[in-house]
Parts: structure tokens; sequence; C-alpha cells
């Protein structure tokens, strides 16, 4: 039994099939399942249907491999060390992927809803901005609205029919196949325990079809079950775990180390364009496994972002 | 308040900051983003808003971060915090009502404070694809006030933005598309709108009626003919009520030695 749920870094990016769609635990630098990321990448899937409640380096480096056909989200760029996604932004100016934007809030709900097992979500956010555009439903233009995983409409408008509070927005679920976190620990059976702010990850591990968790270490089930106040996804709503000490990087983990603000600068530097990618990528992810990619980040780099566990960061002095 | 820097003592990003403190009231519940505008509300909170409340959008309640957070996402940001939680409950604070005020910024705003942070050029076929919304409009439509925080140039003031990615004061009606004021747009839920812009020129305030832009002040060596210069739209200058008060000397003090020592996001200034 608890050793069933383990896989490999290699099987869980087999797990995801050119044209499933995926999302990832997060928020913007901090993380972002990176390991498996690369490995996706390695593996040249194709096709793919990012929803995510926000992007950020992940998105970039899978839109910058070719990954990806629809990005449905709200932001995307590094934070302080990029301003916004040059990959998304060349890919999008070129016509080679399609974006749907929504509200940072209205992909939270539409996860929310799918989590909850409704079909949609209502609000009151974002009315009156070119996000609720009738013309602006590049899904709907595209043709891909098929009412099954895409859903009909991109909105609809509505008044509240309980208490006349006026003009609502009814948004639809986010339906994705696989969700990929990464986090600090889980136990044996699946019982995650994220450290720090939890982002948007029980919800949208809750509502994809198939859940894979990589930690950075898997601990004794019964570890995890002396507290289960402090534990924050179910066993059951997890199907494969996987341990990849500093699977996160470039991006940060509470507790655990620092974003490496360095290497997404140097990424957002050299990826304006198609040629910086690939090289980029030829030099970080073609031909490396997990070790070879920590091996060449070299000890003194991982040690200088480690975080003080007393604090949770790096201090500064 | 005697105690104001000279010229030569603070630079463009210092009158930026402390003019956007001096936005926090005390008591209120803040909305933070990245950058300088956590660096002003964390300035305020070591001066004249000691009691504020801090909401990062990533999902800290009520934060008190020891040392400065480089995104919202940061471990830094729970330090101290009442909760450390997710974006449900950040967003479903927000829709409740319990934000008095939230900073935000664009690549361009218009005459009624709609914000873009989408594209540059028509959305279906554009120039310059851009970040995205993150979730600009969603304080702009929940928080009572916000503020702007833009570098000034021309190209950035306009008369249409490119995209309506954030709420301003005279909003889309879909599925038409004519130009509403917001508060027939969000029934129940209007609690209020953008309340100052503080761009790198002045500080530009709102009409109570029909929400069109003013400039308030100017900073410190501008004027109101070539600030007004520096809009696409002819921008209402007959309401100025002065000069932007500079950073006094204890405001840059907690600026440079203990909000942002590493100058990670306000630099210092260069000792001529």
């Amino acid at each position: 039994m608890s050793s069933d749920k383990r896989i490999t870094l290699q099987q869980a990016a087999e797990i995801v099939k050119n044209g499933s769609s995926l999302t990832f635990s997060g928020f913007t630098i901090w993380r972002r399942p990176f390991a498996v990321i690369f490995e996706l990448i390695r593996q040249q899937k194709r096709g793919l249907h990012l929803i995510e409640v926000n992007g950020g380096p992940q998105t970039e480096f899978l839109v910058g491999a070719g990954c990806v056909d629809i990005w449905e989200s709200c932001w995307v760029g590094h934070e302080l060390y990029g301003k916004y996604g040059a990959n998304l932004s060349r890919k999008v100016g070129k016509k080679e992927i399609l974006v749907e934007d929504y509200s940072h809030a209205e992909m939270l709900f539409r996860f929310t809803a799918a989590a909850t097992g409704a079909p949609y979500a209502v609000t009151q956010t974002s009315l009156g901005t070119d996000i609720h555009n009738p013309e602006y439903d590049m899904l709907g233009r595209a043709g891909k609205r098929d009412g099954k995983r895409i859903a009909k409409h991109k909105y609809i408008f509505t008044e509240d029919p309980f208490y006349g509070a006026g003009a609502q927005i009814l948004i639809p679920a986010a339906k994705v196949d696989v969700a990929i976190l990464c986090v600090q620990q889980v136990g044996e059976e699946g019982t995650v325990r994220v450290g720090g702010q939890i982002y948007s990850d029980p919800e949208v591990a809750r509502a994809a079809d198939i859940t894979i968790v990589m930690a950075e270490e898997i601990v004794p089930e019964e570890y995890l079950r002396r507290n289960a106040d402090q534990n924050t996804i179910t066993s059951f709503e997890v199907d494969h775990i996987l341990e990849c000490p500093f699977g996160a990087h470039p991006t940060g983990m509470f507790g655990k180390y620092d974003v490496d603000g360095a290497f997404l600068k140097d990424f957002y530097a050299n990826t304006r364009t198609q040629e910086g990618f690939d090289a980029f990528a030829k030099e970080w992810i073609y031909g490396l496994d997990h070790i070879g990619f920590l091996e060449k980040l070299g000890w003194e780099r991982m040690l200088n972002l480690r975080a003080n566990t007393a604090l949770n960061y790096r201090p500064r002095k | 308040m005697s105690n104001y820097a000279l010229p030569e003592e603070y630079n463009l990003a210092d009158l930026l900051c402390c003019a956007s403190s001096r936005e926090v009231q005390d008591n209120e519940i803040v909305f933070a983003g990245t950058g300088l505008p956590m660096v002003a509300i964390m300035l305020a909170q070591k001066t004249h808003a000691p009691n504020l409340k801090l909401i990062f959008e990533a999902g800290t309640l009520d934060g008190r971060p020891p040392e400065l957070p480089t995104s919202v996402g940061d471990a830094r940001c729970e330090s101290g915090a009442s909760r450390s939680s997710g974006l449900f409950d950040a967003f479903s604070i927000a829709q409740r009502g319990y934000v008095d005020l939230g900073f935000l910024g664009g690549a361009e705003v218009d005459q009624y404070g709609n914000l873009n942070t989408t594209c540059i050029g028509d959305y279906l076929n554009p120039e310059l694809r851009l970040t995205g919304s993150g979730g600009n409009p969603d304080i702009n439509s929940f928080a009572k006030r916000t503020v702007f925080i833009m570098v000034h140039e021309k190209r950035r003031f306009v008369e249409h933005v490119s995209y309506i990615t954030s709420p301003g004061w005279r909003v889309k009606k879909w599925p038409g598309g004519e130009f509403v004021h917001r508060k027939e747009l969000y029934g129940a839920a209007f609690r209020g709108g953008p309340s100052a812009v503080i761009s790198t020129a002045g500080v530009f305030r709102f009409d109570d009626q029909d929400g069109h832009m003013y400039l308030d002040t100017c900073h410190p060596g501008k004027t109101p003919a070539e600030i007004k210069d520096l809009c696409q739209f002819d921008l209402d200058i007959s309401r100025v009520a002065g000069e932007t008060n500079p950073p006094t000397r204890e405001e840059l003090h907690i600026i440079h030695n203990v909000l942002d020592p590493d100058q990670i996001f306000i630099p210092k200034v260069k000792k001529a």
C-alpha cells in the first residue's frame, strides 16, 4: 500500500499526454514543479492546454519549448527578475498560441468551482473591462468551445436572481486533466503538508482528474497523521507521489530555498528570441537529468539559496 | 512636517514612495502588490498608520514582515502574520468588501482611470503582448479606493487604452460595450474606485461626479502646463492645489536604512 503511489520523474511526465490540460501548484515564482517541467520539455510534449491561476517561469519554459497550444490564465512574468513573459508575447505576436484572458480572482474562482464539483462560479469582479468583451473570446473564435472539457461560453452575463444585487458574471469551472504540485512534504499514502502560503494548491489538486505531488521529501504517513490539523491535502486526493529535492528550482520554496533570481534574470534576458530560447534549453535542459542539472548549478549556488530553518527564508544579512 | 528633505537628498522613487505612503490611513486594510507599493505601505505602517492591516495577494493576511519581501508569494510575507493562507482567502475577503485600499499600476491609463496591462495595439493583432491582468481588475473592482503608481509618459496617459484590463470610473457595459459610470454597472457591489494616480510628474485625483482625472499637485520643479502636455487627453488643470510635499528626512531614513537597505526596489541617491 505505502509504496503504490511512488513514481519517477520520467513517469510523472509520461502521465501528461500530448493535448492534455495541465495546471500547477505555486504562485508566480514560488513552488513551481520545475523538475517535471524540464522532463516534459525533454519528452517534447505537444499541444498542451495550460490552465493556470497565474503563470510564471514554468509557463515561459513550456511555451518557449513549443509544448503549449492554449494558455488560459491572467498573468505571466518573473516578478522583479523579468517584467513580462517574453516567450508567450513572441508566440502571441506570431499567432502560434491561443491565449484566453481571465482576471486573477476569476481564475481562482474557476478552480474553486471545479474543486467543489460545481459547473460554474459567480462573481462581480472585472465588470466593465475588456476581459468580458464578447469579441475577445479566443477559444470561441477558434471553434474550440465543445462544452466537454472546454466550456460552451467564456462567461455568461446575468443578474442576481436572489437578492437583486445587480450584474453578475458566471464563469466556467476549470476542468483539467492533470495537476502537478511541488511541496515540502508528502506522506507515503499521499497526505500533503504545505509549509507557508498554500496559494491555490488545495483547489487545483481537488479540481484535477489526476494529481501528482512532487515533494522535497517523502515522509512516513504516520508522522503527518500525528498532527492532521496541519495537513493541506488529503491522502486520497493524490494519485502519484515522487521525491525530488530542489525540484522547484529556479523558483523558491518556503522553509527550503529562495528563488534563484540570477537564473531567472538570465533566462529572461536570453530568451527573447526563439534562437535564444533554444540555446538556453540546450544548455540547461536537453541532455541533462535532475542530478545533472543540480551538478551544473553547483554546490555554492545551491547553498547560497538555502533557507534558514528558523526564519523559513534566507536572510539578506 | 517641517523636516522636509532638500531636492538633492532624495530621488523620484523616494518621492513616489512617500506620496503613496501618505494615501494610506491608519486602521485601513490594504492590499499589497509587489515592488514600490510594498515599501510605501510598510513605510506608512512605520509612520502614521501603525494599525494598518496588510494583505498579500498570494494569501498572507495581516502580515508584518520583518524583512522586505521581493514578491507577494515570498516566504518573508508571512512572518508575524495573523494567518498564512492562500488565494481563496485573499480574494474572497476582497470580494466580501474588507479591503479599503489597493495599489496598482499599468502600461496605459485613460482619463477615467481605466488601466491596461494586457497588450499594446489591437488585442486580436497586438503590437506587444504584456503580462496580463493579474489581480489588477479584482482589486480595482473590490477595494473602496485604489491608487495607481505610473511612469509619466505621453504614450501612457492616453485618450483610449488599447484594452481595458482594470475598471476605472467610466467602463464598458457588455454585450454592447457602451461607456457607463461604474456605479451603474456594479450595483450593490459598488464600493468606490480609483482615487489617485501618483505619476513621476504629479498627483492626480478623480472628480466625484463624472470621474474624470484632474491634476492635484505637481511634483517639485514641474508646472501644470508641462504635465498637461504629457497627456494625450485634455487634462483638467483647473484645480491644482500646489506642489507635492517632498519626503521628510525621517521617511528617507526608514526607506533606506530600515525597509530597503539593499535597494531592491528603491535606489539610494548617488552622492555627487
